[in-house]
């Protein structure tokens, strides 16, 4: 809740601060802003805390993972550089926009009613929509915006209705509420067939919000149009936090309903896993690449859902850390790289292990890393999903998530191939003392979580 | 009566929407919706919802409409413009299997739901007036609706900044 307090407060000083003349006063501040909510969160660590009526939760899963989407987002900013160069007009709402998406992502795992969950959804998402579209003068960032907006308000249209014939069904917003009328359903009780169809769409709704296939197809188009400094932000906060909210709403109130949702999610985490993968190796650019490679590690993220035991919220929150951190580095890199040769395909990396030493190496830990070799925090993240996922007797479903983490070499390998075997395509890429600083944190940061694991895996 | 009345509403109700789908002229769609709009607002009468519905033809019939009416004349879609743009069979084709299946799913579904009844003795008309209303939004639902504050703040930050007319400046 001071979380939820501060970023607002933070958003709006912020705004007021952008009528300043000199933008470089922003980005520390907000940098500040940021490690205050993040110091601020971690307070309430072990003390469980509702806030009006029950409509929010704060405990530890919600500490956990606010601390991860804090976290990303400070990780994200030293990336802005360029923005702050160019003295662009629009700095302090960009800043502001993340400060406001932030406590729509916040809301989205601690709620406790659905419509918490809803509105925490639409200004994660609008704020999403306008930064897809924030670079204005380039016609696929026109296209990112207007195709994400117009197929996102679809969905929340979908999510709106099914939340809508959940309370037809059982007559109350509250998850832990919704949650016996789905064990009665389950047990053909009391039978309210609107529950199934409230579930569906439900379903449906966040599963575009995350990007789960057969609900992914908007992602490699927006994400490709997207400014690269935003599709950071886009592919790990938001994807952090929807399971987060996913999660707790498929634990919370759909565990008695197992049987009416396992096998839609079975299915779905099939066809996200082998589209995420194959999808991503016919990719040239590396953008549509990292946008293929989203969705894959949404289907990894799923199978820790569906395994669904105590295990598998410490694994969701790893594996959501892990993926961040690569991720942000790998996209970070990109902007740098892309900012300076124009490029955002495999070819820009040509010969980067001569040009910029620094830049290669941290970029090849973070592809190992979304591999998930050992060592890197992938390799423990996906090792916790597939052990939560054993207990649960999906031994096939492993074997299939390996098979796919093996065609995820394919193409994770292809940029470290270009950065050490091919020759330069351009001159050294200038790298910002606090971008440099950031990505030598988010190595150490994979590096940790791949060699003392045990510091995070056994939080909640 | 009230049934009758009930069935009237939805009659006029899947007509119009009906009509939004399959006119020609976009300008007689957004007067459709109107209608849809309308006829929606006597729905929410009949349930006692009378905040609502004033709320729904002051908004939306209203205020949302003639924004669609004024983005129509704008953009300056007529039927030629429309015809122009043929869509190919398949995509028709497509779109008519997944909508039946979402029909037949939904059918499916809505034939085995229980209609609530309501208890006449306990029943409280004054359920849907403005007072109840904002009662419920200050106390039992504070948090979302401030928070909703929230989600408008972000969407005219948003608005203003993708609508801002941008200076030359950027490329000295």
């Amino acid at each position: 809740m001071n979380s939820i307090i501060l970023l607002t407060s933070f958003g709006i000083l912020n705004l007021f601060i952008g009528f300043s003349k000199s933008k470089k006063i922003i980005m520390p501040l907000v940098l500040l802003f940021l490690a205050i909510v993040f110091v601020v969160n971690l307070i309430g660590w072990n003390d469980t805390q509702t806030y009006f009526e029950r409509m929010l939760t704060i405990d530890n899963f919600a500490i956990a993972f606010t601390g991860v989407v804090v976290l990303t987002t400070i990780l994200v900013l030293p990336f802005a550089q360029r923005y702050v160069d160019q003295q662009d007009e629009s700095l302090a709402e960009y800043f502001s926009l993340l400060l406001f998406s932030l406590v729509g992502a916040i809301m989205m795992v601690a709620y406790e009613n659905l419509l918490m969950l809803f509105v925490g959804i639409e200004i994660l998402s609008i704020s999403m929509y306008v930064l897809a579209g924030s670079d204005k003068k380039n016609l696929k960032s026109n296209e990112a915006g207007l195709k994400y907006f117009l197929m996102g308000s679809f969905a929340t249209g979908i999510l709106l209705f099914g939340i809508v014939l959940i309370y037809g069904a059982t007559g109350t917003f509250y998850i832990s509420e919704i949650s016996s009328a789905a064990t009665a359903q389950s047990n053909n009780e009391l039978t309210s067939p609107l529950l199934g169809m409230g579930l569906l769409f439900t379903l449906i709704g966040i599963s575009f919000k995350v990007s789960v296939a057969p609900f992914h197809f908007w992602t490699p188009d927006v994400y490709e149009g997207t400014p690269t400094f935003f599709m950071a932000f886009m592919s790990t906060v938001v994807k952090a936090a929807g399971f987060a909210g996913f999660y707790k709403l498929m634990s919370v109130s759909f565990a008695g309903a197992q049987d009416i949702w396992f096998p839609t999610l079975i299915a779905m985490t099939v066809v996200t896993l082998a589209i995420g993968n194959i999808g991503a190796v016919a990719q040239n650019s590396f953008k549509r690449m990292m946008a293929y490679s989203s969705i894959s590690h949404a289907g990894y993220l799923m199978i820790a859902l569906l395994s669904f035991n105590d295990r598998s919220e410490n694994a969701i929150l790893f594996y959501s850390l892990a993926y961040s951190v690569s991720t942000v580095a790998a996209l970070g890199i990109l902007k740098i790289v892309a900012d300076q040769r124009d490029d955002v395909s495999y070819n820009a990396f040509n010969g980067l292990g001569r040009t910029n030493p620094l830049l290669a190496a941290v970029m090849a830990i973070s592809m190992c890393s979304l591999g998930g070799i050992p060592l890197t925090g992938g390799f423990f993240g996906k090792l916790f999903i597939f052990s939560a996922a054993l207990e649960q007797d999906l031994l096939w479903l492993i074997i299939l998530a390996i098979l796919m983490a093996a065609v995820g070499f394919y193409y994770y390998f292809r940029v470290i191939i270009a950065m050490y075997m091919r020759e330069p395509s351009g001159e050294r890429v200038q790298v910002s003392a606090l971008a440099s600083f950031a990505l030598i944190f988010m190595t150490v940061l994979t590096f940790v979580l791949g060699i003392a694991p045990g510091l995070l895996s056994n939080i909640l | 009566m009230t049934g009758s009345l009930f069935y009237f509403l939805t009659f006029l109700t899947l007509f119009a929407a009906l009509g939004v789908v399959f006119s020609k002229n976009p300008v007689y769609s957004v007067l459709f919706l109107i209608l849809t709009f309308f006829s929606l607002s006597g729905h929410y009468i009949l349930l006692n919802a009378q905040f609502v519905a004033a709320v729904n033809i002051i908004v939306y019939a209203g205020a949302i409409m003639v924004l669609f009416l004024f983005v129509i004349m704008f953009l300056n879609l007529n039927m030629d413009t429309e015809q122009a743009q043929k869509k190919s069979v398949l995509t028709k084709v497509a779109g008519a299997i997944s909508g039946g299946l979402l029909l037949v799913i939904m059918i499916a579904v809505l034939k085995d739901a229980e209609v609530g009844s309501y208890d006449p003795e306990n029943f409280d008309s004054q359920i849907g007036l403005v007072e109840n209303l904002g009662h419920l939004l200050f106390t039992k639902y504070l948090l979302p609706f401030e928070l909703a504050s929230v989600l408008f703040l972000v969407a005219m930050v948003g608005a203003v900044m993708l609508g801002k007319k941008e200076t030359q400046q950027r490329h000295f």
